[in-house]
């Protein structure tokens, strides 16, 4: 229970620094999508429902955040968490190979998701450049990003359980 | 058995959550009162983590800023002799405006409307759009359609409001299209934003017509015909005409007044263009 509660306050502080901090630092060329991290963290080491009720969570804050149409952040979240969930059997906690490539995978998905549904759309044709000046940056910090936060997040969650146990 | 259960409730949510992207893409009212509501418990936690953050921030820019501080210092004070003079002169010249103004009854003075203050309490991290948040909402007379501007230009609109906040889309996002006129000759454009050119600091301009008098360096205001924005609110200044391969129009590109980068505290117009053109009408 006590690694529930402390997991969505984590998503809150993610989602508070992610648009709160982050952009108040011009020199951060790109920034660490850390909702990302955090969804398909919790779906890798949890397993697929809990990926996806966390997943629902982080999308309803962005969908909330942005105006416009609601579900559009839900829908990729749920599913992220979802289907990185299935990945759990692979899951072991100091093995930190896999989680570095999961992290890849969802940014490109999350960034392709964004550039096919609100540029392509709207005949922006130009991917090369969007992917050189925005979705490779955002990659390499994420997966920087990744390397700390999943070793914090793997650690604070071990204690977390041991104190459930008691 | 529990992963089935699992399975049915991602494909229930997934269509529920594309069933509500197709309604709310046509009509957005109805989740006013659910984004407001959530916004009573998480403005707060957003304004006191941008405060800290703010500050941390701040301090460490004015450390490394107070050597180059005190040279300005010096240069400045050469200006201010330089600019009393010009003040001078200045207000003697207003006087003059003044009384002409009142010669001619201009009563439509651009300046005048009413303005609240706000500072900016989120932004989108991503690089894919240009939106931010700002503390001031409903309960201090925000409407949706708002003009925001900061550092003597255009900034944005407001698009959505909650009680306590409101979120702003900046001109420079890409889906922004405001219609724009030079101030010098009057002639309408488009002023769109561009992800793509926006990395070198500029918005498109778009639709001059071909005959329209507009070059390089002409002051771009917002047109009175916007249906948004309210008119002569300065938006940057024009660079780079040239005319299209269709021979047609000419198009360009803008050198935004305010800066996005280093967005604090914007000013928001609490007249909306609809307002004035009511009691426009009526008068």
């Amino acid at each position: 229970m006590r690694k529930v509660i402390f997991n969505i306050i984590l998503i809150i502080l993610a989602f508070t620094v992610q648009c709160g901090i982050f952009p108040l630092m011009p020199f951060l060329s790109a920034t660490p999508n850390l909702l990302l991290i955090l969804t398909f963290s919790f779906g890798f080491a949890h397993g697929r429902d809990a990926g996806m009720y966390y997943g629902l969570f982080a999308g309803i804050l962005l969908d909330l955040f942005y105006s416009g149409s609601f579900g559009f952040y839900t829908l990729l979240f749920i599913n992220v968490g979802y289907l990185n969930g299935i990945c759990t059997r692979y899951y072991y906690e100091d093995y930190i190979t896999l989680p570095l490539i999961l992290s890849v995978v969802n940014e490109l998905v999350y960034n392709l998701y964004i550039y096919i549904f609100r540029f392509l759309v709207r005949n922006r044709l130009d991917f090369w450049y969007y992917a050189k000046e925005i979705i490779i940056p955002e990659i390499i910090f994420t997966v920087v990003t990744t390397l700390l936060i999943y070793r914090f997040f793997l650690y604070t969650n071990r204690q977390l359980e041991e104190l459930d146990k008691r | 058995m529990e992963s089935k259960r699992g399975k049915y409730i991602l494909i229930g949510l997934s269509a529920f959550c594309i069933m509500l992207i197709g309604i709310t893409s046509f009509k957005d009212g109805f989740l006013t009162p659910l984004r407001s509501g959530f916004g009573y418990f998480l403005i707060p936690i957003q304004s006191g983590v941008n405060r800290t953050g703010t500050t941390i921030y701040n301090e460490l820019r004015d450390f490394s800023r107070l050597k180059s501080a005190v040279n300005e210092n010096r240069e400045l004070k050469l200006r201010i002799d330089e600019l009393m003079e010009d003040n001078t002169r200045l207000q003697s010249e207003q006087f003059e405006l003044q009384r002409l103004r009142e010669l001619y009854r201009l009563d439509q003075d651009y300046l005048q409307y009413e303005k609240i203050g706000a500072r900016v309490i989120a932004k989108d991290s991503g690089d894919w759009f240009q939106v931010f948040r700002i503390n001031k909402g409903s309960a201090d007379g925000v409407q949706v359609d708002a003009n925001v501007i900061a550092g003597g230009g255009l900034v944005g609109i407001v698009t959505d409001v909650g009680a306590n906040y409101a979120t702003v889309r900046s001109i420079i996002d890409d889906v922004s299209r405001v219609s724009a006129m030079a101030q010098q000759s009057g002639e309408h454009c488009i002023v769109a934003g561009d992800l793509m050119v926006y990395r070198d600091g500029r918005l498109r301009i778009t639709n001059i017509m071909d005959e329209a008098d507009i070059k390089g360096g002409d002051r771009i205001v917002t047109s009175n015909i916007s249906a948004k924005f309210l008119p002569g609110i300065l938006i940057g200044y024009a660079v780079d005409i040239t005319i299209d391969t269709s021979r047609l129009t000419k198009s360009g590109y803008l050198i935004p007044t305010a800066e996005f980068d280093s967005l604090q505290e914007v000013l928001v117009i609490t007249t909306l263009k609809e307002e004035v053109e009511a009691t426009g009408a009526a008068e």
